[in-house]
């Protein structure tokens, strides 16, 4: 019997249906399941604890006309990207600086690393701290320095969103610092070489032969952040709340709001549903632009 | 022979006996042995005494109960999807006042009036204070039973107000003398007073935190002002004259008279503020009270008074009741049900809350508010049964839906107070949100 089972899959390609059982029953039940889950009870008017009712497309009609929802969108959009174009900038620069051996380059890289190590929700309430209006340093050094703070940057509408911006860019700059590190340590040294003998400077090296290079690199990184961002959620919900008003209430937390606190399950999957188009249109262009030829890519 | 046989019957038979009655006596003495009860607390001043009452329990009952001490919104949460889904992970848990009509009509704890009216003299019903029972009567059942009564005051610093320099100043300036306001005029005229930013002293603090904290403390102006959210006849009433003047109080305090950061205040930061001596009053929970007199957290040491809220002039003063009762989970089996009473029982009886009161509880029985050694300890007691004689538990509604009007008035207010909106405009899209709930 054993042998016969064992003969039937050394034949061809049949082994290797074997081999991607495991994985294709893990993603039926804990991606494929709850993702069709999700949709199924985006139709339905259901409360944790109340039965389900069956209302069609009622809850997506609520959502078009969900004011709070909507700017929580918006303000994911702003987030996201400001975030994470800033961490692009600021890890790019890093991990140019930080591209030569030395014994010095190789603490300063362990070191830059701490942020990232952090839990979300212990860096927010560290920075709730600093940024604390009353006590915390950073308030008092901008006051020292003459900078109008007005009640406090994280209280401000003006600035609630840029303070909480600014630890999202300080928590996950080093990740990419590494990605790029990782992906400068592995490009070919011919091309250089052949720029060098051209006369290239070192900005048109830059230019023309590192940033090319690096593009796949790059794509993954800001790939890895974009969907990250768009799921922040932590660090927000523990120096703001999503407050003030609406400010700093991006689409998760609006999520949790309707979901986890007042336990509006239908609802709240029919929000989700909505953040799971975006992150998978952001994936997507991303992959497309990653193997696009039209762009430099990959393929 | 035959007489031994019968002597040895008759020792081993009363042998067996006397262990018999022994082994009972202990099973009547800890009836509960081995039983461990989960307890979901909020993380009020009182949590840390309740987690060591715990433990104590075991000595008189053989249950263990555990206590887990979470914040205001966890704590909701948890407790809630517990309830929801069945899962049976908490066996008691303390309730707010608040939460009061949505756990009854939804089932989720144990209606305790049977259990009361049968063990009403044991627990000396008549000693508990009529006002204490709004914590989890709803619709003639009651489901959580009474654990910690909280009256909220004026809180203020009576050196300041009987500082003679400070008192012929303020004279001088206002034409009247200086003493804890009783009208909505006199406390915006006395936190103006003591504004001096440059001092870093501020007159008056309130929560500004956007969801419960800022929707709470305003309640309490709403209240001061004679503002309903609802009213008798169950109409939505958030966008009354009254609510809009007691809102156009708050938008001032956070705009004249409080620290800068209150904006974003929960309740312990604004504690903290007046605790460390930066705010000179706020309206408050009495059961932060006991913390201003103690060293490790507080530079006012006897320096505090405690006043009635002051309110507008046609509005009868009433006092803003709160606080918790403790509620046991309706899913659990009968016997951990009993388990659970006995502990609740054992709580809130005299000598217990004593020991609780010395270690920062919250009264709910007149016999603790009177006692001799607790007066003596704590000279506010006075005070605070004259507020929870006159105290209204229901100026924050006790509705089944008090969470989502929470959450509406939670955002509505924070954009009020952080000039996002007007007042007008904040109260009406209230009202608007707090109708379409009722359908109105």
């Amino acid at each position: 019997m054993i042998s016969s089972v064992r003969e039937y899959f050394n034949t061809g390609k049949r082994s290797l249906y074997l081999f991607i059982i495991p994985i294709t029953l893990y993603l039926i039940f804990f991606f494929l399941y709850p993702v069709l889950y999700e949709i199924y009870i985006s139709f339905f008017d259901y409360s944790l604890g109340s039965p389900k009712t069956f209302v069609g497309l009622q809850n997506y009609v609520l959502m078009a006309r969900d004011e709070q929802f909507l700017h929580s969108l918006i303000t994911t959009v702003i987030f996201v990207v400001s975030a994470v174009s800033a961490e692009l900038a600021l890890g790019l620069g890093t991990a140019l600086l930080l591209n030569y051996e030395s014994r010095i380059m190789d603490i300063i890289r362990t070191v830059i690393l701490i942020p990232t190590v952090f839990t979300p929700l212990v860096a927010g309430l560290v920075w709730k701290a600093l940024y604390n209006p009353d006590l915390g340093v950073i308030s008092y050094y901008l006051r020292l320095l003459g900078i109008p703070i007005g009640r406090g940057l994280t209280v401000e509408r003006s600035t609630a969103l840029f303070s909480v911006i600014l630890v999202d860019i300080w928590e996950w700059t080093p990740l990419i610092v590494i990605i790029i590190l990782a992906g400068l340590k592995s490009l070919p040294k011919e091309p250089y070489e052949a720029g060098a003998i051209d006369g290239a400077s070192s900005s048109q090296l830059f230019r023309y032969v590192t940033l090319p290079l690096l593009r796949p690199t790059i794509i993954v990184a800001v790939l890895i952040r974009a969907m990250d961002a768009l799921k922040i959620f932590d660090i927000i919900w523990a120096i703001t709340g999503g407050g003030p008003g609406t400010a700093t209430t991006v689409a998760n937390l609006r999520i949790f709001q309707v979901g986890v606190q007042q336990l509006r399950i239908g609802y709240a999957s029919t929000l989700s549903n909505v953040l799971l188009v975006m992150s998978v249109l952001v994936g997507v262009f991303f992959i497309h632009v990653l193997y696009s030829k039209k762009y430099g890519g990959i393929r | 022979m035959h007489i031994w046989r019968k002597i040895i019957v008759v020792i081993a038979v009363s042998i067996l006996a006397t262990s018999g009655i022994a082994l009972l006596g202990s099973a009547q003495e800890k009836p509960y042995e081995g039983v461990v009860l989960h307890l979901a607390s909020m993380a009020d001043q009182y949590a840390d005494y309740l987690k060591v009452l715990g433990k104590k329990f075991e000595e008189v009952s053989g249950a263990r109960v555990e206590v887990d001490i979470l914040g205001y919104t966890e704590l909701y949460q948890k407790i809630t999807q517990d309830y929801a889904t069945h899962t049976k992970q908490y066996d008691l848990a303390t309730v707010d006042i608040v939460w009061t009509g949505e756990f009854a009509e939804k089932g989720w704890t144990v209606d305790l009036t049977p259990l009361i009216l049968r063990d009403y003299d044991e627990l000396d019903v008549p000693d508990i204070l009529p006002v204490m029972w709004a914590e989890g009567s709803w619709d003639g059942k009651q489901i959580a039973f009474p654990m910690a009564g909280y009256a909220n005051s004026l809180i203020y610093r009576k050196d300041l107000f009987n500082d003679p320099e400070e008192q012929a100043n303020f004279k001088a300036k206002y034409g009247y003398d200086l003493r804890p306001p009783r009208t909505m005029k006199e406390l915006a005229d006395i936190a103006t007073f003591f504004t001096r930013p440059k001092e870093n002293m501020y007159g008056l603090v309130a929560n500004g935190a956007r969801g419960p904290a800022v929707a709470q403390d305003w309640m309490e102006y709403m209240r001061a002002f004679g503002g309903q959210i609802i009213d008798e006849n169950g109409k939505v009433v958030v966008d009354s004259p009254e609510c809009l003047a007691a809102l156009k109080f708050f938008v001032d305090i956070f705009d004249k008279w409080a620290p800068p950061g209150a904006i974003g205040y929960w309740w312990d930061d604004r504690e903290t503020s007046y605790r460390t001596g930066q705010s000179v009053m706020e309206s408050s929970w009495s059961i932060a009270r006991a913390g201003y007199e103690d060293p490790s957290i507080s530079r006012v040491v006897g320096k505090t008074g405690m006043a009635m809220t002051p309110s507008a002039p046609a509005v009868k003063p009433q006092f803003g009741f709160g606080g918790w009762g403790i509620g046991i989970n309706a899913d659990i089996s009968p016997e951990r049900q009993a388990a659970a009473w006995a502990f609740i029982k054992w709580i809130t009886s005299p000598e217990i809350q004593k020991e609780w009161m010395l270690h920062d509880g919250a009264p709910i029985r007149l016999s603790t508010l009177l006692d001799p050694e607790l007066n003596q300890k704590m000279p506010w007691l006075r005070t605070m049964l004259k507020l929870f004689i006159d105290g209204n538990g229901d100026y924050r509604p006790r509705v089944p839906e008090y969470s989502r009007i929470q959450d509406i008035l939670g955002l509505r207010i924070n954009q009020a107070i952080t000039h996002e909106l007007t007042p007008e405009e904040a109260l009406s899209k209230a009202a608007e949100e707090i109708k379409a709930i009722y359908g109105q």
